[in-house]
């Protein structure tokens, strides 16, 4: 065999073995601190305890029953759920705080020009709306939780379907898929609730 | 191949200029596995080099941590006004209710932004000269949960970025240690109360005291 060959040979072997070795690796090791996995275990969290936060308000601002209910289920799935996230990125090794902004995981193992990265936390209220919530009471305060939570879930199911598409563990994939479809049906439940108070 | 096809084959002349064609050949040969070798082995070097650079740049330039301070902190419930160690305080007794996390144009009560840190929030504290577009620059650099942003008299630095036990001096609203920081004590390890919410607590008044 010339050298050449034997060159060929040695670079293959090496370059099968040392990939054999990296996929196991990447396999077997925590998720990386820029990934899906970690930047929806952060985002989530805090789009989530937002959730807790207006399921609260609500549930002092009114006596309906139907109102109170599911704001007291969104609030302790959610507040149940965030716990997860928190736990996931203590195991993973990870801060709580990501290194880059929200949002930054969402599309970038797809490298596609403007998806994800620096757009604000989809369907989160703004500190406007909130002190709304906070002011309103009665019908007007149902309302507003509605139309609020609308959006809030609407925005939750893209962020819970980037992080199926993108996270890699069992774990995240599984949690964000039931995120997404039982939001994706609440929200029909949020309409109907807000038909009926319009 | 017929001895008489090949040219100058019988001749001892012949055989030398065959095997002079064949020693500048090995030669050759020699000569191009060398090239090859080196070349291989430059490239090599080249990519460890590139790598060991990339990777040594990167950790010298990380800002360190190294100056944080940790204290021992009580953590009891009180009513009463509390004497803090440290200035802003890191932990210790406070209110039973924490203040909602967020922006606070003016300074607020320590006793609610204590109980904050217990749950997990990094409070960052400004000189109240600092000029407004450094605070908006502040603003804009910190995460919007689990934060608490004010102004703070007596300062023992332009800014200074606290977590529950744990202090840190910064130079000013551009230090890169503030990121760090906030990475690392953000609802990290030494929260007390991890989990606890920083929502629904005081918007920055302290409750009257009872009794």
């Amino acid at each position: 065999m010339s050298l050449r060959g034997v060159l060929a040979a040695v670079v293959g072997l090496l370059v099968g073995v040392l990939g054999t070795l990296w996929v196991t690796q990447v396999r077997s090791s925590p998720p990386s601190d820029f990934g899906a996995d970690a930047g929806f275990a952060r985002d989530m969290q805090t789009h989530h305890s937002q959730a807790v936060e207006m399921a609260l308000l609500v549930r002092d601002r009114t006596d309906d029953d139907e109102v109170r209910t599911l704001a007291y289920d969104i609030l302790t799935s959610q507040q149940q759920q965030a716990g997860q996230m928190y736990g996931w990125l203590v195991q993973w090794g990870l801060p709580q705080t990501g290194s880059r902004a929200p949002m930054a995981w969402v599309g970038a193992a797809h490298a596609t020009d403007h998806a994800g990265s620096n757009e604000p936390m989809p369907g989160m209220a703004t500190a406007g709306e909130l002190a709304e919530l906070q002011a309103a009471s009665g019908v007007a305060a149902e309302r507003l939780f509605l139309s609020l939570m609308i959006d809030h879930h609407t925005g939750g199911v893209a962020m819970a379907q980037a992080a199926v598409a993108d996270a890699r563990t069992p774990e995240v994939t599984s949690l964000a898929a039931a995120i997404a479809a039982s939001q994706a049906s609440e929200i029909e439940l949020l309409e109907q609730l807000l038909d009926a108070r319009s | 191949m017929s001895k008489s096809s090949r040219p100058h084959g019988g001749t001892k002349a012949g055989r030398t200029k065959v095997d002079e064609v064949r020693q500048a050949q090995r030669a050759k040969e020699r000569r191009s596995r060398i090239i090859l070798v080196t070349a291989v082995s430059s490239v090599v070097l080249l990519i460890a080099g590139i790598v060991a650079f990339t990777v040594w740049k990167d950790v010298s330039g990380r800002p360190t941590l190294d100056a944080v301070k940790t204290y021992p902190v009580t953590r009891d419930h009180t009513t009463e006004p509390v004497t803090y160690a440290q200035t802003p305080p890191v932990g210790g007794d406070h209110d039973a209710t924490w203040l909602d996390c967020g922006v606070y144009p003016d300074p607020v009560a320590d006793e609610l932004a204590v109980h904050s840190l217990e749950h997990g929030a990094v409070w960052v504290t400004y000189r109240p000269d600092l000029p407004a577009e450094q605070v908006d620059k502040l603003e804009a650099s910190i995460p919007d949960t689990y934060m608490v942003l004010s102004p703070f008299e007596g300062l023992p630095g332009p800014v200074v970025a606290s977590a529950w036990g744990t202090q840190l001096v910064l130079t000013g609203v551009d230090d890169p240690r503030l990121a760090e920081f906030i990475r690392a004590y953000r609802q990290g390890p030494q929260t007390p109360e991890p989990g606890a919410a920083c929502t629904g607590g005081s918007a920055g008044d302290l409750p009257p005291a009872s009794g």
